[in-house]
């Protein structure tokens, strides 16, 4: 019985740790591509019940902080929610391109 | 008594934020100092079924039958692709520019967010449009 359980457990864990795109979105791609930057924030929820999206603004200001007096364009903004077994991970990823005058 | 415990936990487990769409716009550093805005609109959403899905919980025999068959009409009626609840004016985020303008008179703006979210409660929710960004000075 005891281990049925646990094969139960881990099937439904590695069944249900999958990625769904919510959305995409790239804004104008600049010529010159060197200094790549990359900011991420998440957000942990129980069935997907979530109080609050501003996890969004964490990534914004991650990005901000690395391309400090330069120019970000670029950016190619993933939001993503990944599900484990009872809980969920919103994540938003953001990658650019820092232009430093 | 199950019934309400019910709609009060149906109530209380939906109380959540939803999030459709981000979109992080360039975000320019180097010309002036960066006053940080926030507009928002938000649109009454409803969601049919549910409201006759919680009166079928809520209910017993032969109503909470009917409430099952409205239900399943109204899903029915409902169903195909959409984003969030649906609203009753389709063009209540049409004004955003103009109150980003009012934010930002200069009209210098950069790091434009937007996002697409939702506070629902239940059967009903109030479907956000919301942009952040900052005026350059």
């Amino acid at each position: 019985m005891f281990k049925k359980i646990i094969v139960s457990i881990i099937t439904c864990l590695s069944l249900n740790a999958c990625v769904s795109l919510n959305s995409v979105s790239l804004t104008q791609v600049p010529a010159e591509r060197n200094n790549t930057i990359t900011a991420s924030s998440h957000s942990w929820n129980f069935l997907g019940i979530a109080f609050s999206n501003d996890f969004v603004d964490v990534a914004i200001m991650e990005l901000k902080r690395q391309c400090a007096g330069g120019k970000l364009t670029g950016i190619l903004t993933k939001h993503q929610t990944t599900a484990y077994f009872l809980v969920f991970k919103r994540e938003v990823i953001a990658t650019g391109y820092c232009q430093q005058d | 008594m199950r019934q309400y415990f019910a709609l009060a936990a149906v109530g209380l487990l939906t109380a959540c934020a939803r999030l459709d769409h981000v979109q992080i716009g360039e975000i320019n550093q180097s010309q002036g100092t960066l006053i940080p805005f926030t507009v928002q609109v938000s649109e009454f959403g409803f969601e049919a079924a549910a409201a006759a899905e919680l009166g079928r919980v809520a209910s017993t025999g032969k109503t909470s039958q009917h409430f099952q068959e409205i239900r399943d009409i109204l899903a029915l009626m409902n169903m195909g692709p959409r984003t969030g609840n649906p609203v009753y004016a389709e063009d209540y985020a049409e004004k955003m520019v103009e109150y980003i303008y009012a934010e930002c008179p200069s009209g210098k703006l950069t790091g434009l967010t937007s996002v697409r979210e939702a506070k629902a409660l239940g059967p009903v929710s109030g479907e956000i449009v919301r942009i952040s960004g900052y005026c350059i000075l």
